[in-house]
């Protein structure tokens, strides 16, 4: 069982050319915990998670990865840093016209040199096609190691995404609404395949996803966003269908906005 | 071996390959070997004492005239070079162009071509894009067209697009080497031979542009009733515009470029005062317009960088 990471963030504020996106959020998350982040779109969801793998600067407070703040890491530590936590983004990212092994792979780049990478994306040793095929079996889909990742399904590509990020070994994982463009029963098979990993590999998950249902499902801890603060934080049971209304209440400048 | 391993050994036999990309791999290696045999590039040759004693005596000839035989003398060079920028050489038995008077020549005659070429281009889009030469543009669920109806527009459409390739096909060189036999020494032949080749690029990539729009958007013009011609110059142009305008001025760097060249057919841009100055033997004036010449492509580039920047932004 890998480590896993604890995060805390005091009195953090993030402003956007002048607006604020996030305003004094005090939070903690502790080792091995799944927490699931809920709101509406530009709540601050994304810069939340982007926070927490040191891609977002704070402009105010601190943001504590195992207890050391990030403002005072030296790049190659924040490099170090973001190597251990893996990302899963909504639009999968991955590179299109490669094998799947070399996406997998590229799970490895924080930690590799140039010449080790170049022969990683060219010709693998055995012992990291077999790493690779392994946490393939473990998402499911280690019979398509060497197919062109763009010949793949949408459910079979956002399976490689994850390999990816469980590639990196690492001691958290972020994931920024991986289901808000897949129907219902692929959603609900990503979620439980990401909690499941998490669960089974003492990681700590974070996600931001737009399905309450399926938070309420999945999550023991819902922490709800809005207008850059947290609304609410407490175990699903606890939540009431008024709390809810409230977080997705649409005020008339928002509803003419567009969505972050 | 693990089970693993064996599992991964057959996944890597039967991995999908390219036999293209293999084949291609073969034939570029073939290729280039041939090349290096077939031309014969003899490197002793080219280091020979003969060719050594050329160039010697090209790098004491560029030296600027009034410092031939004198120790260097930048005040001398920079009032030399002023004088051949604003005056040129008049000399008894010739004359060369001032620099400023070539590089203006130059300057117009790639304007006078890009435009023509962007206007050809943007017109000649609409019958080459797919999407337009058809029977029922973007609403192929209404087509009641007659068979020789649909011919019609594919005659229309393959004819534009091979008049284009026809046009581009055919180098600025060769274009204006044939316009000077049919037109006379003058600005034209150099302007209409970049037109031509232009207009047969920016056709090309116009149509495709023309063809890459967002059909629905299109279609939605349609179905409230725009004509063709409506839906083109209401819905096509204004969302196809920028791309239109980066292809612009990506061509219209070259034709700054090609402009210079094309003065060696004798036409008074800079080439012709370069390769005038190379007659006479007078290799400083030549490397003097050389210069120039570089001058005028490095600010064309420059305004057609930020001009696309600009548009880019904007778009």
């Amino acid at each position: 069982m890998t480590a896993s990471a604890a995060f805390r963030l005091d009195r953090v504020s993030v402003t956007f050319n002048g607006t604020a996106a996030m305003h004094e959020v005090d939070l903690s998350i502790a080792p091995g915990e799944a927490v699931a982040f809920v709101g509406p779109s530009g709540a601050g969801k994304t810069t939340f998670l982007r926070l927490l793998n040191a891609t977002q600067r704070p402009t105010g407070g601190c943001v504590r990865v195992d207890g050391r703040c990030l403002g005072t890491l030296s790049s190659k530590e924040l490099r170090a840093l973001r190597s251990r936590i893996g990302f899963v983004r909504q639009d999968l990212a991955l590179v299109p016209n490669v094998r799947v092994i070399h996406n997998v792979l590229a799970g490895r780049l924080g930690r590799m040199g140039l010449l080790q990478s170049l022969r990683a994306m060219t010709f693998p040793s055995q012992a990291m096609s077999m790493a690779a095929h392994e946490i393939l079996e473990r998402v499911g889909i280690g019979e398509k190691l060497y197919e062109r990742t763009d010949t793949l399904s949408g459910g079979q590509q956002q399976r490689v995404a994850i390999a990816r990020a469980l590639c990196q070994q690492p001691t958290a994982l972020l994931a920024d609404e991986p289901v808000s463009s897949v129907d219902p029963a692929r959603a609900r098979d990503t979620v439980a395949l990401l909690t499941r990993i998490s669960r089974a590999e003492g990681l700590t998950l974070c996600m931001s996803i737009h399905n309450v249902e399926l938070a309420r499902e999945f999550f023991p801890r819902l922490v709800g966003l809005r207008g850059g603060r947290v609304a609410f934080d407490d175990a699903p049971d606890a939540i009431d269908a008024a709390q809810l209304a409230d977080l997705y209440r649409l005020s008339a400048a928002e509803m003419l906005a567009d969505g972050a | 071996m693990s089970d693993r391993a064996v599992a991964v050994r057959a996944l890597h036999a039967a991995r999908p390959r390219s036999t293209y990309v293999r084949w291609s791999m073969i034939g570029f290696a073939a290729l280039t070997t041939w090349a290096w045999w077939a031309g014969d590039f003899d490197v002793a040759d080219f280091l020979s004492p003969r060719r050594m004693a050329n160039l010697e005596r090209f790098l004491g000839e560029v030296r600027p005239y009034p410092l031939h035989g004198r120790p260097w003398d930048w005040g001398v060079a920079w009032h030399w070079a002023a004088t051949m920028f604003t005056d040129g050489v008049r000399a008894r038995a010739f004359e060369l162009p001032s620099g400023a008077e070539a590089m203006a020549v130059t300057l117009a005659i790639s304007v006078a071509a890009i435009v023509l070429a962007g206007i050809g281009g943007a017109l000649a889009a609409f019958p080459a894009a797919r999407t337009f030469a058809t029977p029922q543009p973007f609403l192929p669920g209404s087509d009641r067209s007659k068979a020789f109806q649909r011919r019609a527009w594919g005659a229309l459409l393959h004819g534009t697009r091979g008049l284009l390739v026809f046009m581009r096909s055919i180098p600025e060189y060769v274009w204006a080497y044939l316009l000077i036999g049919m037109l006379g020494i003058s600005a034209w032949p150099a302007v209409l031979a970049l037109t031509i080749h232009n207009t047969g690029i920016l056709g090309k990539l116009d149509a495709e542009t023309v063809e890459n729009l967002s059909p629905r958007s299109l279609a939605a013009l349609r179905s409230v009733g725009a004509t063709r011609r409506q839906v083109a110059a209401v819905g096509a142009v204004p969302a196809a515009l920028s791309r239109f305008l980066l292809y612009f001025f990506y061509r219209w760097e070259t034709c700054v470029r090609e402009a210079t060249v094309l003065g060696m057919l004798g036409i008074a841009s800079l080439g012709y005062a370069l390769s005038e100055a190379r007659v006479r033997d007078r290799y400083d004036d030549m490397l003097f317009y050389v210069l120039l010449g570089a001058v005028l492509v490095l600010i064309g580039d420059l305004v057609s960088a930020i001009a696309r920047g600009i548009v880019r932004r904007s778009a």
